[in-house]
């Protein structure tokens, strides 16, 4: 697949739009909180996913991995030119985690009607944190202080929660 | 530190996410090369951090696809131009220069377009506005025309008040070989609102219905204009009726009458 990319082969990058899209336009989307901007951001990271693929180093992580971190600072970065990202937070204070969006795809299909439900089983203050860190872009820094916890104990906090997911993830 | 006290320090999510700097990134992959429970920890997340964007998927709206691919083969093609004599810098400048020149001569397009089109609706609703135009003056023509030429081989029936002090006159131009009658009803001065002045033929002493003496819609003047058509008749009157007109004549709202 990688190989397949790296030659720059389209049909494989195909693939790589149908199966990952939907996904990294939830994590943009997050962030943003508006459709039709996410979509733009959406098309400007898979444009850029396909000039770098040759950066993408596997030995580093996974590839959807490196495609969420391109296209999480790509979001970043329009967020900080459009100097939204204070307002952004503060609408986003709702919790994302609670509304879920159903993808589309029909691989995830089953598990993510399942998922929705069992998310729904993690605490809010876990899923709040989670909320913050993995989708609006909050340094663990900037959650602490949001919080007004220690550092320490969102790392704590954080770490817990991952464990309550993988459990779920697993179930 | 040991595999325990990394895994528990939350950095591993953080370098997932991105989040760490480059120290951080240099430390973190050490690490997975030197502990395979970090190994298999990073992994986890990744896998963890997959699994909940799916969960938090947000549905891509269809054409996306076709205008990014769209937008992909326009950029392989710009590459593959500027790949084709890298020796030169010249191709990669011209392919700017025509990357610039497509994009300028869209946005000329599109800006000329939305102007076209502007100009295109103005000018048809003009065209449209000349043509209504052009329809109601023919017609008023057709009917001014058919006035003339009725008056021109008629028979001229003047109409005088029926008051001693009345100024009031009107004259009806009878064309003897058709029937035809005009009206030329100028010298009366205008109805009042809500009425309308009616022409009449007397027939055999008996007043019949000639038609409704219409005024022009931009005042109160009255063009000549075609009444109803009769073989014989010994007199015309006009009346003052409302408006509409009535089935037989209000005699005392006479206005002015003729005798043949």
């Amino acid at each position: 697949m990688v190989l397949s990319l790296k030659k720059k082969d389209e049909n494989a990058f195909s693939y790589l739009y149908d199966n990952y899209s939907d996904a990294l336009n939830g994590v943009i989307y997050a962030m943003i909180g508006d459709t039709t901007l996410s979509e733009d951001i959406l098309q400007e990271a898979f444009l850029k996913i396909w000039k770098n693929i040759d950066a993408y180093d596997d030995t580093k992580g996974k590839l959807y991995t490196w495609m969420r971190r391109l296209t999480h600072n790509l979001t970043l970065d329009n967020l900080k030119s459009n100097q939204h990202k204070y307002q952004t937070k503060v609408v986003k204070d709702e919790m994302v985690v609670v509304n879920i969006q159903v993808s589309n795809s029909v691989v995830y299909h089953l598990d993510v009607l399942d998922f929705k439900k069992k998310l729904d089983t993690l605490n809010p203050k876990q899923r709040q944190i989670i909320d913050m860190s993995y989708y609006q872009g909050y340094t663990q820094e900037e959650i602490a202080a949001e919080l007004n916890m220690p550092v320490g104990s969102v790392k704590t906090k954080i770490r817990s929660a991952i464990i309550e997911l993988r459990k779920i993830f697993v179930k | 530190m040991n595999a325990n006290e990394i895994i528990s320090s939350g950095l591993l999510e953080q370098f997932v996410l991105g989040k760490t700097n480059e120290q951080e990134n240099a430390q973190v992959l050490a690490w997975k090369v030197t502990y395979p429970d970090v190994e298999e920890e990073l992994l986890a997340i990744e896998n963890d951090l997959q699994m909940l964007d799916f969960v938090h998927s947000k549905k891509v709206s269809t054409n996306a696809k076709q205008i990014l691919l769209a937008a992909l083969n326009s950029e392989n093609k710009t590459t593959n131009i500027a790949q084709l004599d890298t020796t030169s810098v010249v191709p990669v400048i011209q392919s700017n220069f025509w990357k610039y020149a497509a994009a300028a001569s869209i946005a000329l397009l599109i800006f000329t377009s939305i102007f076209t089109f502007n100009k295109y609706n103005t000018l048809n609703d003009k065209l449209a506005k000349a043509e209504t135009e052009i329809t109601n003056q023919k017609q008023e023509i057709a009917s001014l025309n058919q006035g003339v030429e009725g008056v021109a081989s008629s028979q001229q029936v003047v109409l005088k008040g029926t008051t001693p002090t009345s100024t009031s006159t009107a004259k009806i131009f009878w064309v003897r070989n058709s029937g035809e009658v005009f009206v030329e009803a100028s010298g009366l001065p205008a109805a009042p609102q809500g009425s309308q002045y009616q022409l009449w033929a007397i027939i055999d002493g008996k007043p019949v219905d000639a038609g409704m003496i219409i005024s022009d819609n931009k005042g109160k003047k009255y063009n000549i204009q075609k009444m109803k058509t009769f073989g014989k008749a010994q007199a015309f009157a006009i009346t003052l009726e409302k408006s509409g007109g009535s089935p037989t004549p209000t005699m005392e709202k006479m206005v002015v009458m003729s005798t043949i």
